[in-house]
């Protein structure tokens, strides 16, 4: 995970109100030693460890938010904290929002609501594939017009609601959730694994035995290789070389247990309890309760105020 | 079992290549060139959006003549510089862009201790709209530094690490990428509190 300590210079970040404070970021030095900031564990889209919410609108901001991920799968998340810890909220929002990862992975169409308690800061960060739809422009117009009066008057709930559903209004019919196929949330990584898994199997079975041994020693270094588009470190693939090895000569014996094959080749069918069609049969049952963030991306868009 | 021997062979190659860091190091010199259009996307950002605002402040404060000079004047410099991956790898190009950046940065942060003595357009709906496009578009270009910043750092990193150094000298002899600099004058706070 890639860690952004963007600004440092804190205590004047604080304090300034909300028209001036962002003009400061670019005066700010590129490095700075990131201070006491860790970002918490969501428990759902609505995340209230402040405590500004009462219980009732907590629950219903998550009921419109889960179902508004079902049917446009934009993720909003809200997340309000005590304390930022002492450092600028624009450098919080992008930890958070990147750690979660709200949005999907690829349409980046997440929101996070941060609000700092004890700074009386707000900030709605965009993700990169909503920055057209929730500029930055109609962003800080939620912020000015929706958040900060109600904060001010101490009506947390109305100011949360009406955010929420200005972004919902802002961002409805952006994307559209994906049909859900079975396992629709199931990783690729692990089916075309199991596919390769099973292309090797096949290929040992063809070959004699030293040849399997060879086969083994290489075909799984290379195929975790391309398997994996080439984000595996060398050494790994090194370590492979003798699992190959040792997976070539014992792997066809296995299998000669539950089906004989002779020289000729091996059979699809030969192949044990359906290998390859293992990762096609996750499935998630339906769409039961909050099932994680997706993983989407974000580029410091959006707008922060305080009240 | 000769052809075998001969395909185990061209596939012990591409293993090896692997493992002498040829394709990371290519990898993260592709990556920091598309680091490096992410920045410069941030920068014309900023740059399309200032006509709009010092059209917005003149409205207000027509009297500041010289501070909006100034803005036009350094946009004018960004607006002409080269751009694309030329900049990567001409180092002066690169410290011209800086500099011409942090031009345009330093006289939109004068920009805003002026307006501070203009309440009237600080209320301005037009004004307030610019105000949170630039702050978006500065925490943006914030952003993108940083990322071009570690996108420069891992790829500096592999050319300098075995067996990566080895290869670099050997086959690719790409040079070492520059990172961005904190800018002039960012080591102190700034004077003023807003």
């Amino acid at each position: 995970m890639l860690s952004y300590s963007l600004l440092g210079r804190t205590a004047l970040h604080h304090r300034s109100n909300p028209i001036g404070g962002g003009f400061l970021l670019f005066l700010l030095p590129l490095f700075s030693v990131a201070q006491g900031f860790e970002v918490p564990a969501y428990r759902g889209y609505v995340n209230d460890q402040a405590d500004l919410i009462s219980d009732h609108v907590e629950r219903q901001l998550e009921r419109l938010l889960q179902s508004f991920d079902e049917s446009d799968s934009t993720q909003v998340a809200v997340l309000t904290l005590p304390s930022l810890g002492g450092i600028p909220i624009e450098e919080a929002s992008l930890q958070v929002a990147e750690k979660w990862g709200i949005g999907r992975r690829g349409k980046d169409n997440g929101v996070l609501l941060l609000v700092g308690r004890e700074e009386r800061r707000m900030r709605l960060e965009v993700g990169r594939g909503l920055e057209a739809t929730l500029t930055d422009l109609l962003a800080g117009r939620i912020i000015d017009q929706v958040l900060t009066p109600a904060f001010r008057e101490g009506r947390y709930d109305e100011g949360f609601q009406r955010a929420i559903g200005a972004v919902i209004a802002a961002t409805r019919g952006e994307y559209q959730a994906d049909p859900r196929p079975r396992g629709a949330r199931g990783t690729p990584g692990i089916s075309s694994y199991l596919i390769f898994f099973g292309i090797l199997v096949i290929f040992l079975g063809v070959l004699g035995r030293v040849a399997r041994l060879l086969g083994g020693a290489l075909l799984l270094p290379v195929m975790t290789y391309l398997g994996s588009a080439g984000s595996v470190v060398w050494w790994v693939l090194l370590l492979l070389i003798p699992a190959g090895a040792l997976l070539g000569m014992v792997l066809p014996l296995f299998l000669a247990g539950t089906h004989r094959y002779g020289h000729r080749g091996m059979p699809l069918g030969g192949l044990p309890g359906g290998m390859l069609g293992l990762g096609g049969g996750r499935s998630f049952g339906g769409s039961s309760g909050f099932g994680g963030f997706g993983g989407g991306r974000f580029g410091g868009g959006g707008a922060s105020g305080g009240w | 079992m000769r052809r075998l021997f001969k395909l185990l062979f061209i596939l012990s190659v591409l293993v090896m290549l692997q493992a002498c860091g040829y394709n990371t190091i290519q990898e993260k010199d592709e990556a920091v060139i598309a680091l490096w259009a992410d920045v410069e996307a941030a920068y014309q950002r900023r740059a399309d959006l200032i006509p709009g605002l010092v059209e917005t402040v003149k409205g207000y404060a027509a009297h500041e003549r010289e501070t909006l000079t100034a803005i036009t004047e350094a946009r004018a410099k960004v607006g002409s510089l080269t751009l694309g991956k030329e900049v990567l790898e001409n180092p002066q190009a690169f410290e011209g862009f800086q500099q011409a950046q942090g031009a345009l940065s330093s006289a939109l942060s004068r920009l805003m201790v002026v307006v501070e003595r203009y309440p009237e357009l600080k209320a301005d709906q037009g004004f307030r709209d610019f105000s949170h496009q630039l702050e978006g578009t500065e925490n943006r270009i914030n952003v993108a530094r940083v990322r071009y910043n570690e996108g420069v750092r891992a790829f500096n990193t592999s050319i300098r690490t075995f067996p990566g150094s080895l290869t670099n000298s050997l086959l690719l002899k790409l040079p070492r990428r520059e990172p961005f600099k904190a800018e002039a004058g960012a080591e102190k706070a700034p004077a003023v509190k807003f």
